[in-house]
C-alpha cells in the first residue's frame, strides 16, 4: 500500500490525467445536458492530450534544434514527436467541437430543449 | 508515375473537396457532377493501382522522401489495392444512387458535396496508413464527416448522430490513449517497425494496456457489439443517400485498420497472463456475430434489421481474422469486400423502399402491390450471398473462415458461422414474407424507378455474384501476400 502510494506521489502528472479523463466520462455519462456531454468529452480529451505531455516531458532539455557547430547530444533535447501529435490531436478536437456545437444547435432548434431525456421524449 | 497512384488516389477527392466550395459557390448544378466524377477517376486509378501492385509488387510511399520508421509511410499491398477498389466502387455506386433519392435541400447542396469527398478521401488514408497515428488522423477526418452526413437530415437524425459523435470521438480518445501507450513503450509508431519491436516486450502491462484501448477504440468504430450502440440509430436516420456510403464503409475499415494492427502485433499463440489474446478475440467476435443476428431477427424497421444484419458480420470477420491461419485471414478479407457490398445494396433497396413507397418498418411493407422487379431481384440476390449460398461471393467467404476454423480446430468457430448464417435466414424469411405478402396487381400503374437507381442496383447485384465466381483468384492473391509478409 505504502509502496503504491510512494509511486502515486512521485508521478502527480499521470494521477491528474487519470482523474481528468474519469471526471470527464463521468460526466459524459451522467449528464442529461447536451451541452455538458460535450465539456466531458472535451475534458476526456484534453486529458490524453495531456498524457502525451506528460510522459515526453524531459528534465533540463531544450527545444530540438541543432544549431550549427553544436554536439549533437541526443540527451539534450526533448523528445518533439509528442508534441506534434498533441497539436495534430488539438486540430483533431478543434474540429470534433466544431461539428459537435452544429449539431447541438440544430436539435436546439428542432426540440427547443438541451436536455437529453425531454428530447428523446419529442422523438419517440 | 505508377508509383504515385496511392497518393493520387487520395488527392483527387480532396482537392475537389476544396475547391468544391470556390467553383460551386455560382452554378449549384455542377456539384453533383463533379463529384461523380472524381470518384470515377478514383474508380479508375484504383484499377490502375491494383494492376500495378500485382504485377510490381508492392509499392512503400514515403512522404517527403523520408523512409519508414523515422518517415510517415503509406503501404500499397494488394490487401490495400483491393480495398481501395472496393471501398471507390461502392462510393461510386452509392452516390450514383443517392443521386435519385436526394432531398431537394441537399441536392443542391455545396457542403454536402464537400463532405462527401472528404469522406471518401479519409477512407483512401486508412486503407493505405502504414502508420498508428495516420490511422488515427483519417478515422477520425472520416468520423467527422460521418456525423455531419448523418446529422444532415436533420430533425431526428440530429439527435442520433450527436449519439454518434459522443460514442466516435470517445472510441478515437481511447485509440489516440493507446496508441500514447505504444509510442511510450517502443519509440516508433509505424506498424511494421512496432511488430519488430513488440514481440518481447508484449507481456509488458503498457503495452498489453495500449493494445486493449487500441482494440477499444477501433472496437466502437467498427461497432462490435456490445460497443455498437451508435449505429442503429444513424444509420437508420441518415439520409437514404448517405446510408449506403456510410453502412458499406466506415465499420469495414475500423476492421481493416485493426487486422493491420492485430495481423502485425498479435502473433498466433501469444500468452498474456494466461489469456490466449487470439481466442479471446474470437469468442468476442462470434458473441458479436450471434447476438448481432439475433438482434436483427427481433427488428421490425427495415434499415434497423439490415445495421444489425451488417453488425453481426463484424463479428463474422473477427473470427476469421483472430483465427490466426492464412486461410481464415484471406476468406475474412475477402467476406469484408462481400459485406461492404451486400450493405450498399440493402441500404440502396431500404432507402428506394422508403423514397418510393413509403415503406419504413416490415408491416407497410405488407400494404405494397407496385414493387418494382429491380428492387425485388436486388433483394433476393443480396440474400443469397448475406444467407451464404453459392454462387454468390458471401458463400466463399464463409467457406474460407470455416475452412481456417477447421483447420485451427476451433469448433466453437464453425458452429457460430454456420448459425449466424441460419439467423440471417431467420430474418429473410420474415422479411420474404411481408415483401410478397401480397400478389404485383399489373392493372395498377407500374412504379417507375429512376434509372439511376436501376443502374446501380443491377451493377451491385453483379458484382455480387462477378465476386462469388472470382472468389478463388481474390482468396489466392490475399494469400499470397500475406505469405509474402510471413505469418
Amino acid at each position: 500500500m505504502a509502496e503504491l502510494f510512494g509511486a502515486l506521489v512521485q508521478r502527480p502528472n499521470f494521477v491528474v490525467f487519470v482523474i481528468l479523463f474519469l471526471w470527464g466520462l463521468y460526466i459524459m455519462a451522467a449528464h442529461p445536458n447536451y451541452v455538458k456531454k460535450l465539456i466531458g468529452l472535451y475534458i476526456v480529451q484534453t486529458s490524453v492530450l495531456f498524457f502525451l505531455v506528460a510522459f515526453s516531458a524531459k528534465y533540463n532539455a531544450t527545444v530540438p534544434i541543432v544549431a550549427a557547430g553544436m554536439a549533437l547530444d541526443a540527451a539534450a533535447y526533448a523528445n518533439p514527436l509528442p508534441h506534434v501529435l498533441t497539436v495534430t490531436a488539438i486540430v483533431v478536437q478543434v474540429a470534433t467541437l466544431g461539428v459537435s456545437l452544429a449539431l447541438v444547435l440544430g436539435i436546439y432548434r428542432n426540440y427547443a430543449s438541451l436536455d437529453e431525456d425531454e428530447v428523446l421524449n419529442k422523438v419517440q | 508515375m505508377s508509383s504515385q497512384l496511392p497518393v493520387l488516389l487520395f488527392l483527387v477527392p480532396f482537392v475537389m473537396a476544396v475547391a468544391m466550395p470556390i467553383v460551386c459557390a455560382k452554378r449549384r448544378s455542377w456539384c453533383s457532377p463533379l463529384t461523380i466524377g472524381a470518384v470515377s477517376v478514383m474508380v479508375i486509378l484504383a484499377i490502375m493501382n491494383l494492376r500495378v501492385v500485382l504485377s510490381e509488387g508492392s509499392i512503400e510511399y514515403a512522404f517527403g522522401g523520408w523512409a519508414a520508421p523515422l518517415g510517415i509511410a503509406w503501404l500499397d499491398d494488394p490487401i490495400a489495392a483491393i480495398m481501395a477498389l472496393t471501398m471507390c466502387a461502392v462510393a461510386l455506386l452509392s452516390l450514383v444512387f443517392g443521386h435519385a433519392v436526394l432531398t431537394q435541400k441537399l441536392e443542391k447542396s455545396v457542403p454536402y458535396y464537400t463532405l462527401v469527398l472528404l469522406f471518401v478521401a479519409s477512407l483512401v488514408g486508412i486503407i493505405f496508413a502504414a502508420d498508428l497515428f495516420n490511422i488515427f488522423v483519417f478515422l477520425e477526418v472520416a468520423a467527422l464527416t460521418g456525423y455531419a452526413l448523418v446529422g444532415a437530415g436533420g430533425g431526428k437524425a440530429l439527435v442520433y448522430a450527436f449519439r454518434y459523435l459522443l460514442l466516435g470521438s470517445f472510441g478515437a480518445t481511447l485509440y489516440l490513449l493507446g496508441v500514447s501507450y505504444l509510442y511510450v513503450a517502443t519509440g516508433t509508431l509505424n506498424i511494421a517497425d512496432l511488430g519488430s519491436r513488440l514481440p518481447e516486450l508484449i507481456t509488458s502491462t503498457a503495452v498489453v494496456v495500449g493494445l486493449i484501448f487500441l482494440f477499444l477504440g477501433l472496437a466502437i468504430k467498427m461497432a462490435l457489439i456490445p460497443l455498437h450502440g451508435w449505429l442503429p440509430g444513424a444509420y437508420t436516420n441518415a439520409p437514404s443517400a448517405v446510408a449506403p456510403l456510410l453502412a458499406s464503409t466506415v465499420t469495414k475499415v475500423a476492421l481493416l485498420a485493426w487486422m493491420r494492427i492485430e495481423y502485425a502485433l498479435i502473433a498466433p499463440g501469444t500468452v498474456v497472463n494466461h489469456i490466449p489474446v487470439l481466442v479471446l478475440l474470437e469468442d468476442i467476435g462470434i458473441l458479436a456475430a450471434l447476438i448481432g443476428g439475433g438482434l436483427a431477427l427481433a427488428q421490425t424497421d427495415l434499415k434497423r434489421m439490415f445495421a444489425y444484419g451488417g453488425i453481426s458480420h463484424i463479428g463474422l470477420i473477427l473470427v476469421g481474422v483472430s483465427l490466426g491461419n492464412p486461410t481464415a485471414l484471406a476468406g475474412a478479407l475477402f467476406y469484408l469486400i462481400n459485406d461492404a457490398v451486400m450493405q450498399a445494396t440493402l441500404f440502396m433497396i431500404a432507402g428506394a423502399a422508403l423514397h418510393y413507397h413509403g415503406v419504413r418498418t416490415l408491416d407497410d411493407l405488407k400494404d405494397v402491390t407496385n414493387r418494382s422487379p429491380w428492387l425485388t431481384g436486388a433483394l433476393v440476390v443480396v440474400a443469397i450471398s448475406m444467407v451464404g449460398l453459392p454462387p454468390t461471393g458471401g458463400f466463399f467467404g464463409k467457406w474460407n473462415i470455416v475452412l481456417g476454423a477447421l483447420e485451427a480446430q476451433h469448433y466453437l468457430a464453425v458452429f457460430a458461422v454456420l448459425a449466424s448464417t441460419l439467423l440471417t435466414l431467420g430474418y429473410f424469411l420474415r422479411l420474404f414474407s411481408c415483401w410478397f405478402y401480397q400478389p404485383v396487381t399489373l392493372q395498377t400503374e407500374q412504379l417507375e424507378v429512376a434509372v439511376t437507381v436501376r443502374g446501380s442496383l443491377g451493377i451491385a447485384s453483379i458484382a455480387l455474384i462477378v465476386l462469388g465466381l472470382m472468389s478463388d483468384s481474390i482468396v489466392r492473391v490475399f494469400l499470397e501476400s500475406l505469405s509474402r509478409s510471413g505469418i
